[in-house]
């Protein structure tokens, strides 16, 4: 399957509601390890919370091997590229954020560091 | 009705503790406050943008609000005509272009026009030269500032910023304020569960913030907090800087690095100024981010 960004979405990829769009429509390709294309060429302006959404979000589903392995990203600028490889090394080491308790305690030990 | 004095405003730490402080007066005086400016020999973009801000949150509280145009001196009032904060609280003049960037309003996330006004009014004005590439590289990273602030601030009058070009120092400078609940209180509302969470001090939630990873959000299997941190190693990589005021915490981010402080005074909200040096020669993408 091959998606042209632009057609799709448009030259602005920034919005986490375009990501859920992008992410629903490849989703299911890619647990079945099928080859998906994603034709970047002329999206000009990228954030993180539309790759949050349409990439990062597909790491529930597949694995980083098989999501490198089936994924090709066409025509990404270099900004685009620099996001979407922190968007995928972010969500790679998520957890959800449920553990308030460690939290608190991340933070307490930072503030104890900026005491010492 | 009140009447408030507006000093000379700068962007220095001294300067947004005394935009807290008149904050603070609109904010207890339902009667009313009136502003003067006959102690005001220049406003930065800041200031212009926590202004507009606090008189729409003072008029949604329907407590009235009213700019004494006949003190504001001639060139304070030339930037406040040239960047549309004039004609927006109903003085009969029409912004022009000058070296200010205009002042921008938004209640609710309006992606497209905001990004036109970063791309076209902010850095597309030609001073500074950089390639397409690099300039929607920066417009990207800004975006991160609205939209955290419209996802996480709840501010009830949404997002108001300002910006200006200083030929001088050769700096581009855009200051974004909202209204809402402030950074270090919405950290500590997110941890409530744990009682510790009280007790927290503001710059270390602040801290937390600024780490790559650590959000409030709470969609499930979407990570997320990425914004602050590429924003963030954006400024310091290229020689600018980033100054967050929310709540009673502050951080600075620069070349040297990031220094977090608690302040003795504080506002509801968040003012995140960022400046960038127009010298194209210092921007590269190469090894923007260390590994």
């Amino acid at each position: 399957m091959r998606l042209v960004i632009r057609e799709t979405i448009g030259a602005r990829c920034i919005v986490a509601e375009d990501g859920q769009k992008l992410h629903d429509a490849v989703v299911a390709l890619l647990r079945d390890k099928e080859d998906v294309f994603l034709d970047f060429s002329g999206v000009r302006q990228f954030a993180s919370p539309f790759f949050n959404f349409s990439i990062g979000q597909l790491l529930n589903d597949v694995s980083e091997d098989d999501l490198r392995s089936f994924l090709h990203l066409e025509g990404l600028n270099e900004t685009g590229r620099i996001v979407v490889e922190r968007v995928i090394a972010n969500a790679s080491r998520y957890q959800n954020n449920e553990d308030y308790r460690k939290i608190v305690d991340d933070i307490l030990e930072q503030q104890a560091r900026g005491e010492e | 009705m009140q009447e408030v004095l507006v000093p000379t405003l700068n962007d220095g730490q001294h300067d947004f503790l005394r935009l807290f402080q008149i904050w603070e007066a609109v904010s207890r005086a339902p009667q009313g406050t009136r502003f003067d400016f006959s102690q005001c020999w220049f406003l930065r973009p800041n200031a212009v943008a926590f202004l507009g801000g606090l008189a729409r949150l003072a008029q949604q509280h329907n407590y009235p609000v009213a700019f004494a145009w006949e003190t504001v001196r001639e060139p304070v009032m030339a930037n406040l005509c040239q960047n549309g904060f004039a004609s927006s609280f109903g003085h009969p003049s029409s912004g022009w272009n000058g070296n200010s960037i205009p002042y921008r309003e938004d209640r609710v996330s309006a992606t497209d026009p905001i990004l036109d006004y970063l791309t076209d009014l902010w850095l597309g004005r030609g001073w500074m030269q950089v390639s397409p590439l690099l300039k929607d590289a920066i417009v990207g990273k800004v975006w991160e500032i609205y939209t955290n602030s419209f996802e996480h601030s709840g501010s009830s009058v949404g997002v108001y910023s300002c910006g200006q070009y200083f030929q001088n120092m050769n700096q581009l400078v855009l200051c974004v304020v909202d209204f809402g609940v402030g950074i270090p209180n919405k950290i500590r509302s997110f941890l409530q569960s744990d009682p510790r969470a009280a007790y927290l001090r503001s710059s270390s939630c602040l801290e937390w913030a600024c780490q790559s990873g650590n959000t409030t959000s709470q969609q499930p299997g979407v990570a997320r907090g990425l914004g602050l941190d590429l924003i963030k190693e954006f400024v310091r990589v290229n020689q600018g800087s980033l100054e967050i005021y929310s709540n009673d915490a502050y951080v600075i981010v620069d070349e040297s690095g990031e220094r977090f402080q608690d302040m003795n005074s504080s506002f509801s909200g968040t003012a995140v100024l960022i400046k960038l040096n127009c010298d194209e020669t210092l921007y590269h993408f190469k090894g923007e981010f260390p590994n």
